[in-house]
């Protein structure tokens, strides 16, 4: 990842959020690390356009005119523990005054916004599809890919702030097992 | 019996939680040891609830049970190879309340999950690539279990609210 001289942030992960259990990270030490490599910023950044998007989908669905389908209040529910984590993910990311704004991805455009035939679509162009089952499916693909992305992002991430992308990761698995046909559980 | 045993690795959550956010007191090994004291206390607390389910429930815990006995067994294998002597499970476990209905054999496989998601919280931490992967294997693992359980998701899982520093929602 290459950074942005000019809109440079600092992460504030140690400071932020105390690491939690004890055992096996840097503790006291890790409040007083040195502002975050580059590369951690762009990690925050790119998890918090993930949580963006993932948003977006879920406003789409829930825009759609079929919306009376069951899973309504559970997509509401679902829809809010995003906004939770985004909201803890841009908590992490401090910009000095004067520099850009702290996500490096555009605002997320409103539901429908470009809505077609039947469909919705999400920045990127993704096309929500109309189908309750099929947009059900689409919001579960979408969870188990993000969960699966962080999970491989944390590897390299510093303890603390790999702790929260973990427990992001398992919070989007549940999404994905929830919205699976059967239920949940795998 | 063995009352601190199961305070340790499985009761009182916001003690638990209050003492984790605290400074670290060791190492890699320490995080495995807290992990396989969790899987211990989860591998005897489901051998509990099992026994109050039936059907699809009891198949649901067995599966989970079974799960438990793996993880801990991976946990033993890691402290093993670091030259560490494995910590053996209590005999048994005070459960934090008694467990007489099938509702509270559920409550309890939600606490023990919740529990061990905590535990692999530390093994996320570590700075070796593959004891933090499987750390966020196992509380990925741990969250859907707890998911099943309860009927409902969570914002963090493994994550006590008052770490996250942030005013609870309404």
């Amino acid at each position: 990842v290459t950074a942005e001289p000019t809109r440079r942030a600092l992460l504030a992960a140690s400071a932020a959020l105390p690491l939690v259990a004890a055992a096996g990270c840097k503790g006291v030490g890790a409040l007083a690390a040195p502002p975050a490599q580059a590369a951690d910023v762009g990690m925050l950044k790119e998890a918090i356009a993930a949580e963006e998007l993932m948003i977006a989908r879920y406003q789409a669905v829930l825009a759609a005119p079929h919306r009376a389908h069951g899973l309504a209040v559970v997509l509401e529910t679902l829809l809010a523990e995003h906004r939770a984590h985004l909201a803890q993910l841009r908590s992490r990311l401090i910009v000095p005054a004067g520099a850009a704004t702290a996500s490096s991805s555009p605002p997320p455009k409103g539901p429908g916004e470009h809505s077609g035939s039947g469909t919705h679509s999400v920045p990127g162009g993704q096309a929500v599809p109309s189908r309750p089952a099929a947009a059900i499916a689409f919001l579960r693909a979408a969870e188990q890919h993000a969960s699966d992305v962080l999970l491989s992002q944390l590897r390299i991430a510093p303890a603390s702030l790999a702790q929260l992308l973990a427990s992001i990761s398992a919070s989007e698995a549940t999404h994905a097992a929830i919205l699976a046909p059967g239920g949940q559980h795998g | 019996m063995t009352a601190s045993a199961w305070s340790r690795a499985a009761a009182g959550h916001d003690a638990d939680a209050r003492r984790l956010a605290s400074p670290p007191r060791g190492q890699l090994r320490s995080a495995l040891e807290s992990a396989l004291a969790a899987e211990h206390a989860a591998s005897y607390g489901y051998g509990v609830v099992g026994a109050h389910l039936t059907g699809a429930e009891q198949a649901a815990a067995t599966r989970d049970w079974i799960a438990h006995q793996e993880a801990r067994d991976a946990l033993e294998a890691m402290l093993t190879s670091l030259g560490a002597q494995p910590q053996a499970a209590a005999t048994a476990y005070r459960l934090p309340r008694p467990v007489l209905t099938a509702h509270d054999a559920v409550a309890l496989a939600v606490l023990l999950e919740d529990r061990v998601a905590t535990a692999y919280l530390s093994l996320v931490a570590v700075s070796n690539p593959a004891v933090r992967h499987f750390g966020a294997l196992r509380l990925r693992a741990a969250a859907l279990s707890a998911a099943f359980w309860r009927g409902t998701t969570v914002a963090f899982p493994g994550l006590p609210a008052d770490v996250l520093g942030r005013p609870p929602k309404v």
